[in-house]
C-alpha cells in the first residue's frame, strides 16, 4: 500500500464522515420536531379561546392564556393542583421504594449464598413479564376488603416487589460490584446492613437514577388501577382526572380550558425535567451497563 | 462525577423531601379540605346574604327551624351529581342553613361511571361514617328506576315532601317505586323541542314562523321532505346522526328487555336506524355524536344546520357555541313541538337512605318544585322548565314574557303544550348504558366502517360486558 | 466451585452469612406475595364462579366450573371469538410500535456515542427525545385525540393547506387509529430505549472499535459485527421490557378512543378488554377468566424469555 491511497482514503473517508454527520443531524432534527411539535401545538392552543380554536388553526399564539389559565386553575371538579400533589405522592414514594428494595433483593442474590438462591432468582425472573393487570381482579377485591380503597397504600407499597428494576440492578451489580469489596468492608468489622447502605448504594448511584425516573414515570403514568381504586376527588391522580375530560360531559367546555388542563397536567415534570435533565440524562448514561 | 453525585444527591432529597410533606398533607388533608371548604361556604353565604338582606325577613323563620334542627343533623351535606347544572341552581337560590358544608361529588355520566360510584357509596351507606353519607342524590330518568325500586331509597312524605299538586305527574311516577312510594323530585320538566335556525328555516320553507314551521314539519314524512330540500339549499337537517334518537326511543312500545330479560329492539329504534341510514346516505346529517364538537361547531352563526333537538336545559348545557358573543348565533332560533313529542333526560333530587340530613333534604326538594319564587327565577333567569305548572302556566300566558335567545319566543308556552304528553313508560334500569351503547355501534355502520351485522353484534358484545345478566341473540 | 467460594465468604471462622440472603430478599418476597400472588389466587379462584352485579343486586358468587372460559372461547354471530382479536390487536400494536421504536433508538445510540460524527448540541437533543416519556400517558392521549379530531388541527392544517375538501375521520379507520396508538407509544418510549442502548454502548471497550476500524471494517460492519452482537443482552432487557409495557398496553388505546376500541373494536387490547368487565358489572367471573388467559399467555413469553436469557449466560 502506498501513502497516496492512504490519503485518498482518509480524504474519501473524511467526505463520507461529511455525509454522514449531515445524514445525522437530518436525523435528530427530524425527531426533535416530532418530539416538539405537539408541545408546541399544546402550548398554542393553551392561548387562545374556544371560538379562536373553532376558527382554525394557526402557529401564533392568542391571547387568552391567563383567561384559560384562571377557568382551569378555578374549575371545582377538576383539581389540577391537588391531582399534582397526588400524582407526586404517590409516584415519589413508590420509585423510592421501587428502587431501594429492587438494590437490596438483587444484592442479597448477588452477594450471599444460600439454598434458595437460584430458586429465587428463577422465580423472579419469571414472574418478570406478568402484567400488573392479570392480578387486578383479586388485588381489587382484597383493598376493598380491606377497605383500602381511596387510599395510596395500595399504590405505592407493590412498588416493593419490580421484577424489571431488579432485573437491571442484577446486571448492573454484575458488571460493577466486585465482591472483594463487600469482603473488605466485613473485615472491617461493617455490619452487613450498614454495608449495603454505606458501600454498596453509593456505586449503585447511576443504575438508582435511570430507575428512580422510569418508576417515577410509570407510577406516574398509572391509570389502571388508581382509576379502580380511587373515586374521591380529592385523592384522584392527574391521569384519572385528564381521562374524565375525554367524556361526552365536558363537550361543553371551552377547548381552551381543556388544552389548559393537559398543560397544566404535564408541565411541572417538564420544566422539572429540563432543570434536571443534565444530570438525569447524564446519570442515566454514565451507569453503563454490562450484561 | 462529583458534580454528578451532588445532582443525584440532590434529586433524592428533593423527592424524599417532598415524599415526607406528601405524607402529612395526606394524614392531615380530609380535615384541611373540609376547613377550606367551610371557609370558602361561608364565604358564600356571606355574599349570598349581603345580595339577598331583602329577602332574610322573610326566610327568618325558615332559618331559625333549620339552625335548631342542625344540632341533631350531620354538618356535610354530600350531593352525588354528574355535572354542574344543578349545582349552578343550588349555589344560586338555595340558601344553605347555617353550620351545613355543601360537599359536592361530582362524576362524569358517561359509560356508566356516575352510576359506578354511587351505586359503590349507597351500598356502603350503612357503614359509611356520618360525614361520608350521601345525603342526596340526582339520577336520570334512563337508569332511575334502579334506585327507586331499591331499598336504597327512601321514601320523601315522612321527611316533609308532601305536596306534588304543581309538579308534573310523569316526573312525580318517575320518582316512585313500584307500589307508588314516592323517593324524590324533579326540579325541571323536560319536553323536548325541535329547535331550529330561523334564517335557515327562512330560507328553505319561506318562513321562521314557528306555527307556519311546524305544519311543515309535523310528520317523520314531512321531515325527511323537508331535508332534502335543505340539503338543495346546502344546509345540513340535522348535525349527528343520532339527534332523533330520543324522538323515537321515548316512544317505544316495549322496554329494551323483555320479562325473561332477553333484548328487545323496538319499532321505534329500528325506525331510527332506517331514518338515519337515509339521512346518512344523502348528506343530510353528519357522522358526529350528539355531544361532539363536530356538532356544536353547527350552532355557530356559519353553521349550516337547520335542526337540532333538545328540552330547555339544552340551551344552556349545550348550545354555548350558539351563544358566543363573537360568532353565535343569539337570537336566530326558535322551537317547535316537531314531528313527535317526547322528552329527554331531566334531573331527579333523590333521598338516599341512612341520610343524616333529612331535614335539608326535604327543604331542598320543596325549594325546587314549591317555592315559586325560586321556580320563577329557574325560568326568567335561567331559561329553564321548571317543575311547577303554576310557575310556568304564569310565564306561559305572560304575553310581555319572551326568550331573547329565541327572537323572543316565549318559549315556556310551547312547553307547556308540551308537557302534557310526557310519558314515562317503558323504561329499564339499563336504558342509558343501552342507549349510549347502540348509538356508539351504530356510529361505526353509519361512518362506513363496517357493515349493519358487524355493528349490532359490536352491541351484543358490549352488552354482554356491560350486563350480564342481559340474554343477546349471541 | 461453590463450595470453595463459601468457604472464602465466611472467612474461615465458620460464620454464614447465608441468613443474610434471606433478610434482604424478604421484602421483595413479602411484598409480592401480599401484592400480586394472593390477589392472583384470588383471580383465578374468581374465574370459576358466576360473579357480577346487576344494579344494585348481586349476583352470586356461585360455582360454574368452566363456563365463563367456554363463554370467553365461543364464537359469536359474526364468527369471532373475542378474546383471540384483541389478544391479536395486543400483538399487532405492540409490533407497529416496538419495531420504529428499537430500530430508531439503535440508530440514536450509534449517533450519539460515535466519537467520529462529534454530534454537537448532544444534550439538548438527548434531554428532547426523553421529554414525551414524562407525559402522561393519559395526558398525550387526550392531546392526540384534539389534534386529530374532525374538527382538530390536524384537519384544519389539511384543509387550509388544500389538500382535503372535507375533514379525514382518523377515528373511522382501523389502520389510522392503529397508526396513531403505534406512532404515540413509540413517541412516549423511543427516548427511554435510546437511553439504555446508549448506556449499553458506552459499556463497550471503545478499543475494540478502534481496532475493527483499523482492520478496514466499514460503519455498517462496525455496527453487525461489533456493536450488535456485543449490545445483546441489554438488546434482550429493551425487547423484554418493550414486551411488558405492550402486554400491558391500555391507557393510549383507552383514552384515545374512549374505551371503544374503535373502529369495530380493533384497537381494543386485551386490558381494555378486561377493564370492560370491570366497570359497570363488576363482573370478577369473567374478568379473572379474562386475567388467567392473559397468565398464561405472559407464563409462555416469560419461558421463551427466560430460555434465550439462560442461553445468553
Amino acid at each position: 500500500m502506498t501513502n497516496t491511497t492512504i490519503e485518498n482514503n482518509t480524504a474519501s473517508e473524511a467526505k463520507s464522515i461529511g455525509v454522514r454527520r449531515f445524514f445525522a443531524y437530518l436525523f435528530l432534527i427530524i425527531i426533535t420536531i416530532l418530539c416538539l411539535f405537539s408541545f408546541y401545538l399544546l402550548l398554542i392552543n393553551a392561548t387562545r379561546s374556544n371560538s379562536q380554536l373553532q376558527a382554525g388553526f394557526t402557529l401564533l399564539p392568542g391571547g387568552n392564556f391567563i383567561h384559560n389559565l384562571k377557568n382551569a386553575w378555578n374549575d371545582a371538579s377538576i383539581n389540577i393542583p391537588r391531582g399534582l400533589v397526588n400524582s407526586f405522592v404517590v409516584a415519589a414514594l413508590s420509585a423510592i421504594l421501587a428502587t431501594y428494595f429492587s438494590a437490596l433483593t438483587a444484592y442479597g442474590i448477588h452477594a450471599y449464598q444460600f439454598k434458595l438462591k437460584k430458586a429465587a432468582f428463577t422465580f423472579i425472573m419469571a414472574v418478570m413479564v406478568i402484567p400488573p393487570q392479570v392480578s387486578a381482579v383479586g388485588f381489587v377485591q382484597l383493598m376493598y376488603k380491606l377497605h383500602l380503597t381511596n387510599n395510596f397504600l395500595p399504590l405505592i407499597l407493590p412498588g416493593i416487589a419490580s421484577p424489571i428494576v431488579f432485573f437491571y440492578m442484577k446486571q448492573y451489580m454484575e458488571s460493577v460490584l466486585p465482591l472483594e469489596m463487600v469482603e473488605a468492608a466485613r473485615v472491617d468489622g461493617s455490619h452487613e446492613f450498614a454495608t449495603f447502605n454505606r458501600i454498596v448504594l453509593p456505586i449503585l448511584k447511576p443504575a438508582i437514577a435511570v430507575q428512580m425516573i422510569f418508576s417515577f414515570v410509570a407510577s406516574w403514568n398509572n391509570y389502571f388501577i388508581p382509576a379502580l381504586l380511587l373515586d374521591k376527588a380529592h385523592m384522584k391522580t392527574v391521569p384519572i382526572m385528564i381521562a374524565q375530560l375525554r367524556s361526552a360531559d365536558y363537550s361543553k367546555f371551552d377547548m381552551g380550558k381543556v388544552y389548559m388542563f393537559i398543560l397544566l397536567a404535564i408541565l411541572p415534570v417538564i420544566v422539572v425535567y429540563i432543570f434536571l435533565s443534565r444530570s438525569i440524562i447524564g446519570g442515566v448514561t454514565a451507569g453503563s451497563v454490562k450484561g | 462525577m462529583k458534580k454528578l453525585l451532588v445532582n443525584l444527591l440532590a434529586v433524592s432529597m428533593v423527592f424524599s423531601l417532598a415524599a415526607c410533606g406528601g405524607n402529612d398533607s395526606k394524614d392531615k388533608d380530609p380535615v384541611d379540605d373540609t376547613k377550606q371548604e367551610e371557609k370558602e361556604t361561608e364565604k358564600e353565604t356571606e355574599k349570598e346574604t349581603e345580595k339577598e338582606t331583602e329577602k332574610e325577613t322573610e326566610k327568618e323563620t325558615e332559618k331559625e327551624t333549620d339552625a335548631e334542627v342542625q344540632n341533631d343533623e350531620g354538618s356535610v351535606f354530600n350531593i352525588y351529581a354528574w355535572n354542574e347544572e344543578f349545582k349552578g341552581f343550588f349555589e344560586e337560590y338555595y340558601e344553605v342553613p347555617e353550620g351545613i358544608t355543601v360537599n359536592w361529588i361530582i362524576t362524569p355520566s358517561q359509560d356508566g361511571a356516575y352510576q359506578q360510584k354511587l351505586d359503590e357509596a349507597l351500598l356502603n351507606q350503612e357503614t359509611a361514617a356520618d360525614d361520608d353519607k350521601v345525603d342526596l342524590f340526582l339520577a336520570e330518568a334512563d337508569y332511575i328506576l334502579k334506585y327507586t325500586n331499591s331499598e336504597y331509597t327512601q321514601d320523601v312524605a315522612p321527611l316533609g315532601v308532601t305536596d306534588f299538586s304543581t309538579a308534573y305527574e310523569y316526573t312525580v311516577q318517575a320518582a316512585s317505586d313500584d307500589n307508588g312510594v314516592t323517593k324524590g323530585v324533579s326540579f325541571q320538566c323536560c319536553p323536548s323541542a325541535l329547535i331550529y335556525r330561523r334564517s335557515i328555516a327562512q330560507d328553505v320553507l319561506g318562513t321562521d314562523d314557528p306555527a307556519e314551521v311546524q305544519e311543515k314539519l309535523d310528520s317523520w314524512d314531512k321531515f325527511e321532505q323537508v331535508a332534502g330540500d335543505a340539503k338543495d339549499k346546502g344546509y345540513l337537517m340535522t348535525a349527528s346522526f343520532a339527534e332523533t334518537y330520543r324522538a323515537f326511543s321515548n316512544n317505544v312500545t316495549s322496554p329494551w328487555v323483555d320479562e325473561e330479560n332477553n333484548l328487545q329492539f323496538d319499532q321505534q329504534i329500528l325506525d331510527w336506524i332506517d331514518q338515519t341510514e337515509e339521512f346518512i346516505e344523502n348528506d343530510y346529517t353528519l357522522t358526529a355524536g350528539i355531544w361532539d364538537d363536530e356538532k356544536n361547531n353547527q350552532m355557530f352563526e356559519d353553521g349550516k344546520t337547520m335542526c337540532f333537538f333538545g328540552p330547555a336545559w339544552y340551551y344552556n348545557f349545550s348550545m354555548e357555541n350558539a351563544m358566543d358573543p363573537e360568532k353565535g348565533s343569539y337570537g336566530d332560533w326558535a322551537i317547535i313541538e316537531g314531528p313527535q313529542a317526547h322528552f329527554w333526560g331531566g334531573t331527579w333530587l333523590l333521598a338516599p337512605a341512612g341520610t343524616d340530613n333529612p331535614t335539608m333534604v326535604a327543604d331542598v326538594m320543596n325549594t325546587f318544585i314549591n317555592d315559586e319564587d325560586v321556580c320563577s327565577k329557574l325560568v326568567s333567569e335561567q331559561m329553564q322548565f321548571s317543575n311547577n305548572q303554576v310557575v310556568n302556566q304564569k310565564f306561559g300566558e305572560d304575553p310581555e314574557y319572551g326568550n331573547e335567545f329565541l327572537g323572543g319566543q316565549n318559549d315556556t308556552a310551547v312547553f307547556v303544550d308540551l308537557a302534557k304528553n310526557i310519558k314515562f313508560e317503558n323504561q329499564t334500569i339499563y336504558d342509558q348504558l343501552l342507549n349510549e351503547g347502540l348509538q356508539t355501534a351504530m356510529q361505526e355502520y353509519f361512518r362506513g366502517s363496517v357493515d349493519k351485522d358487524t355493528a349490532l353484534q359490536n352491541f351484543y358484545n358490549y352488552v354482554n360486558e356491560t350486563y350480564p345478566a342481559i340474554n343477546t341473540p349471541s | 466451585m461453590n463450595k470453595l467460594d463459601e468457604r472464602k465468604r465466611s472467612g474461615g471462622k465458620g460464620v454464614s452469612y447465608a441468613k443474610w440472603g434471606y433478610i434482604f430478599i424478604a421484602p421483595f418476597f413479602i411484598a409480592y406475595i401480599t401484592c400480586t400472588f394472593i390477589p392472583q389466587l384470588l383471580t383465578i379462584y374468581n374465574s370459576f364462579f358466576m360473579n357480577y352485579r346487576d344494579g344494585l343486586t348481586q349476583v352470586g358468587p356461585k360455582f360454574v366450573g368452566l363456563a365463563n372460559y367456554v363463554k370467553l372461547f365461543s364464537r359469536d354471530n359474526t364468527g369471532n371469538i373475542g378474546i383471540l382479536k384483541y389478544f391479536g390487536n395486543t400483538m399487532i400494536l405492540w409490533l407497529m410500535g416496538a419495531i420504529p421504536q428499537i430500530i430508531v433508538a439503535l440508530l440514536l445510540a450509534v449517533i450519539f456515542t460515535n466519537y467520529r460524527l462529534r454530534i454537537k448540541g448532544q444534550s439538548f437533543f438527548k434531554a428532547v427525545i426523553y421529554m414525551p416519556n414524562l407525559i402522561m400517558a393519559s395526558a398525550f392521549s387526550m392531546l392526540f385525540f384534539t389534534i386529530f379530531s374532525n374538527v382538530g388541527p390536524i384537519n384544519q392544517l389539511l384543509q387550509q393547506a388544500g389538500f382535503l375538501d372535507k375533514p379525514f375521520d382518523f377515528f373511522s379507520k382501523t389502520i389510522s387509529v392503529r397508526t396513531l396508538i403505534a406512532f404515540m407509544n413509540f413517541l412516549m418510549w423511543f427516548g427511554n430505549t435510546t437511553i439504555v442502548l446508549m448506556a449499553g454502548i458506552m459499556g463497550i471497550d471503545q478499543a475494540l472499535f478502534e481496532a475493527a476500524e483499523i482492520d478496514g471494517a466499514n460503519a455498517l460492519n462496525v455496527f453487525f459485527r461489533v456493536t450488535l452482537p456485543l449490545l445483546t443482552p441489554i438488546l434482550v432487557y429493551v425487547i423484554i421490557t418493550a414486551l411488558i409495557g405492550g402486554l400491558q398496553m391500555f391507557d393510549v388505546p383507552q383514552i384515545l378512543t374512549l374505551g371503544q376500541g374503535m373502529p369495530d373494536r380493533t384497537s381494543m387490547t386485551m386490558v381494555m378488554y378486561l377493564n370492560n368487565f370491570l366497570t359497570t358489572s363488576k363482573n370478577y367471573g369473567m374478568a379473572g377468566a379474562v386475567s388467567v388467559v392473559l397468565f398464561i399467555i405472559s407464563g409462555l413469553l416469560s419461558l421463551v424469555v427466560y430460555r434465550t436469557l439462560s442461553r445468553q449466560r
